[in-house]
């Protein structure tokens, strides 16, 4: 157990104390029930594949168990488990984007669901070489969405998206033969060549595995994010506010937790409906609070200013405060805990999707066939439950921060507008910030992203690097829990400048933005991939020349694997701030830290000291600028 | 091009030009020689707004050396660049001032050289009106006399007061552009060094109007960004000295405009290599709008001539 999350997080202190006097069982507990870790799972040489065993390999060279029963060595079973890691992660992002595909295909005038932002499906429908002349909107929304629904299963070709990519990444993944096909193939491909007695050679499993994570970024979470912001309007810069302090004492407070879109946006909908509002009302409360958590809360938050009431570790502190009417979730990333933890309170635990179902937890299945009628439902259910609230078992942990969010391509593009001078460059590029990292002014950018994770100090990682990456003129963009771990710590807001070196403080006060950029949810991470690409191309080079790095300080889904995989591939340095299962095949860790440079020109980097971590980043930026002359 | 490391090149070799020739002066005038600009009760304006000190012996002099120096910290971030801009600026004003220990008269008309107290004060009341819109400081030499008139012109028309430093001095004297403080386009020097003659106003005009305190150096440069409409035009080849000179301006919140490629900073450091568009990018760069109402008559019409003379012969 982390005491030191304690320490530095003024409300998991408080808040677990509560839980304890509930006789509420946390992850705290549960973390310290687990004693410690297993040494074999950690080094990833734990391998269970078949049913002659499980086995387990000595962790030591030349001592004990060196092969598994069918003969596969330590870096076999290491490279095999990473990849079904990246598999995993890389099918949720996938699934959520065919359900977002499934959803532009009902997309009609007078539905739930309409089309918000033309200009991008339009665009959209050109890359897909779709007719657009005077054919109407929805009839160009639904072939677009067809067509990319076929990007999971078609049987020839490669991700439409690729071409997107600078010319030099299509050049090398083609010469590599690692250009992702159909994104549910590369899924099947990794479980059928792990099965046992299929790949054994590690390098080639990692070749499938780059396969696999490239369909992720190139595919599923790049489509994700288009269609999300073709239904649901392309974020814009807007305010918000972020921590446990955003529930309300006097209010219904539902909190929507998860990843799709589809239906928090509905509730969103539903719950600025009047006749729910005065429902709420008839019940004795002041009205509707919601609030969001882990990337569902980040969609809403980027398109609607919804507040967030907190990142991933914060799911059960939520339900703690014994002010929450109820919790709707979707799928991923969702503790089953909270159906047990729910229990304690009045609060109700509300799953809505088959391909998530928790066991104690009410289940309202979402079919966006009725997408409002159900969100109401929902909303409702929560309403009445605002009497069954226990004034005695309530505590609200007064902490927030304000935050400025929506920075999509095209907020970014929009805000560097401000600073063309109109009698020397064309508006609308991404030219003043690769000049600025041309001149030096910004020494380069980081993206900052990932989770949380008990084995690290909560956020620590994420505010550390964070705040170094600033204070020497790296501009950072954030997505996911790392995005609203700087929400709560309040980096997002213009006046964190403050906390900036000279070079990016002139930014944002020339620009108007903060130092730290919220990009949005981890599917979004294809944002910060295209804009990384964006610049790129604009200064006519290939992604790993630019001073740019990743990190994913506090990291712990297989989502965040995939997404680091598929950084790496595409040319980007990522930073981990936990420990990937590895360490048990010496060989698999050199490539995924060294080899892969010679082959990607970009490779991984580890060490759980956030201060040390983010050394290597600036590290990193200033090679590669030296590399650059610049 | 690595530009923060041009400009440590710059400000290194500014600095010890600067106290190569203090060394030599000392030689020749030994060390308490009085060091003064003519007619400011500000010493030398840049030094004493940056430490609150006031030099008057070549001693004290080469001790202000020292402050230059200690100004270039190279590291890779921008406020240490900027920092050691200012020091070729330190550097800059020691080595004009030095052209006034060893010469009486180091500039004859109409080469202005130090502007005196009474000048700058003179500006404070059309600097607040808006008067005067704003002040170009032209460097260099432009690609040839009729573009450089052009532009002086098109500034002067528009009321702002332009300083010239280097061979476009010349080069507006032979298209005949009338010069002198009254009609705002002063010669400051032929050496980049004379640009500090520019800077010392901007200075002079935060200790003066600002009330800003001497030493308080970050709210001498929050007036001068504020407040002074200042910003620089660089014609033709590009050096470290003139670079690291270009930092201090930036720093002092002048954006530059070059008409020779430089590594782009948007809004501050801008490459315009079309001269028609000078004029218009160095306004839009420093947010100086001006409402023109143009009187159709055959001479040129602005506040900038309200002092011209009209002599005998002409």
């Amino acid at each position: 157990m982390s005491h030191e999350a304690l320490k530095f997080d003024k409300i998991a202190g408080p808040l677990i104390e509560k839980a304890k006097q509930d006789g509420a069982e946390t992850m705290w507990d549960r973390d310290v029930a687990m004693k410690s870790r297993c040494g074999f799972g950690d080094k990833g040489i734990c391998c269970k594949i078949c049913n002659m065993g499980p086995c387990r390999l000595s962790p030591v060279e030349g001592k004990g168990a060196q092969r598994g029963i069918c003969g596969a060595t330590a870096d076999t079973i290491v490279a095999r488990n990473f990849a079904r890691m990246v598999a995993a992660g890389s099918s949720a992002h996938s699934d959520h984007a065919r359900s977002l595909l499934h959803t532009l295909h009902m997309t009609s005038p007078d539905g739930d669901y309409q089309i918000k932002d033309e200009a991008k499906l339009l665009s959209l429908a050109k890359e897909y070489e779709v007719e657009t002349e005077g054919r109407d909107i929805y009839d160009i929304a639904h072939e677009v969405a067809e067509i990319g629904l076929m990007e999971f299963g078609k049987p020839f070709g490669t991700q439409r998206f690729i071409k997107r990519a600078t010319e030099g990444r299509q050049k090398l993944w083609k010469e590599l033969g690692v250009e992702p096909r159909a994104i549910d193939r590369e899924v099947v491909s990794i479980m059928h060549s792990t099965h046992i007695g299929c790949a054994s050679d590690m390098e080639s499993i990692y070749a499938l595995t780059v396969k696999s994570a490239l369909s992720n970024g190139w595919g599923g979470s790049m489509i994700g994010t288009d269609v999300s912001d073709i239904i649901f309007g392309t974020p814009t810069a807007r305010q918000s506010e972020a921590n446990l302090g955003c529930l309300e004492e006097n209010m219904v407070n539902i909190l929507v937790h998860g990843h799709e879109p589809g239906l928090s946006e509905m509730i969103v909908f539903a719950s600025q409906d009047p006749e729910i509002v005065q429902l709420a009302k008839d019940n004795g409360a002041e009205g509707i609070n919601l609030v969001g958590m882990c990337c569902t809360g980040n969609e809403v938050l980027m398109k609607h200013g919804v507040r967030l009431a907190g990142t991933f570790y914060q799911q059960e502190l939520a339900v703690i405060t014994g002010a929450l009417e109820a919790v709707v979730v979707d799928v991923q990333c969702i503790f089953p805990a909270l159906a047990t933890l729910s229990e304690c309170y009045h609060t109700k635990f509300i799953a809505t999707s088959p391909k998530a179902k928790m066991e104690g937890a009410r289940y309202i299945e979402f079919d966006e066939e009725r997408a409002l009628e159900i969100a109401k439902e929902i909303v409702t259910e929560a309403i009445l439950n605002y009497k069954n609230r226990d004034r005695n078992k309530v505590l609200i942990p007064q902490e927030k921060n304000k935050s400025t969010v929506g920075f999509s391509i095209n907020t970014i593009v929009g805000g560097l507008d401000k600073v063309v001078n109109s009698n020397v460059d064309q508006l609308g590029t991404v030219k003043p910030l690769a000049d600025c990292i041309m001149a030096g002014v910004l020494r380069g950018a980081a993206g900052v992203v990932g989770c949380n994770n008990p084995k690290v100090a909560h956020d620590n990682s994420h505010l550390t690097i964070i705040k170094e990456m600033i204070k020497n003129d790296v501009i950072v963009v954030v997505t996911g829990c790392a995005a609203q771990a700087a929400a709560k710590a309040g980096l997002l807001q213009y006046e964190a400048k403050e906390l900036a070196g000279r070079g990016l403080k002139e930014v944002c006060e020339r620009v108007g933005i903060p130092p730290v950029l919220h990009m949005g949810s981890c599917v979004d991470n294809t944002r910060i991939l295209r804009l990384v690409t964006e610049v790129a191309k604009y200064l006519g080079v290939d992604t790993p020349v630019l001073p740019v790095v990743g990190a994913a300080p506090e990291w712990m889904s297989e989502k965040a694997v995939s997404i680091g995989t598929y950084f790496v591939s595409s040319g980007v340095d990522v930073f981990l701030g936990t420990v990937p299962p590895v360490t048990g095949s010496a060989r698999f860790t050199d490539y995924l830290t060294n080899g892969l440079e010679d082959v990607y020109g970009a490779k991984f980097t580890v060490n759980e000291d956030p201060v040390q971590l983010a050394q290597a980043m600036l590290d990193r930026i200033e090679e590669k600028r030296t590399r650059l002359g610049i | 091009m690595n530009l923060f490391k041009v400009i440590y090149t710059g400000a290194n070799q500014a600095v010890e030009l600067a106290g190569q020739l203090v060394q030599k002066a000392i030689d020749e005038k030994g060390k308490d020689a009085s060091v003064s600009f003519p007619n400011t009760a500000y010493s030398l304006p840049v030094i004493y707004a940056a430490t609150g000190q006031k030099i008057t012996t070549l001693a004290e002099l080469e001790g202000a050396v020292g402050v230059a120096k200690s100004l270039i910290n190279e590291t890779t971030h921008l406020q240490d660049a900027l920092t050691a801009g200012l020091g070729t600026a330190v550097a800059s004003e020691i080595i004009e001032a030095l052209k006034y220990v060893l010469d009486d008269e180091p500039y004859k008309a109409p080469i202005q050289g130090h502007l005196s107290d009474a000048q700058v004060r003179s500006l404070g009341v059309p600097l607040v009106t808006g008067d005067i819109p704003g002040v170009p400081v032209i460097i260099g030499e432009c690609k040839d006399s009729a573009t450089a008139a052009k532009i002086v012109r098109e500034y002067q028309e528009k009321g702002l007061l332009t300083f010239l430093v280097g061979k476009v001095i010349d080069q507006c004297l032979e298209e005949g552009v009338k010069m002198g403080f009254d009609l705002r386009v002063v010669p400051l020097g032929y050496d980049l060094t004379a640009v500090i003659h520019a800077v010392s106003v901007a200075i002079r005009a935060s200790l003066i109007f600002g009330a800003v305190a001497p030493g308080d150096l970050q709210a001498h440069k929050e007036y001068t960004k504020n407040r002074v409409k200042a910003f620089v035009n660089v014609f033709g080849d590009i050096n470290e000295i003139l670079v690291s000179a270009g930092a201090a301006a930036i720093e002092l919140g002048f954006p530059c405009v070059l008409d020779v490629p430089v590594p782009e900073v948007p809004t501050l450091l801008l490459y315009q290599p079309d001269h028609e568009k000078t004029v218009a990018t160095s306004l839009e760069a420093r947010e100086i709008k001006i409402k023109v109402t143009k009187i159709d008559v055959p001479v040129g019409v602005a506040s900038a001539f309200e002092g011209e003379r009209i002599r005998k012969g002409d």
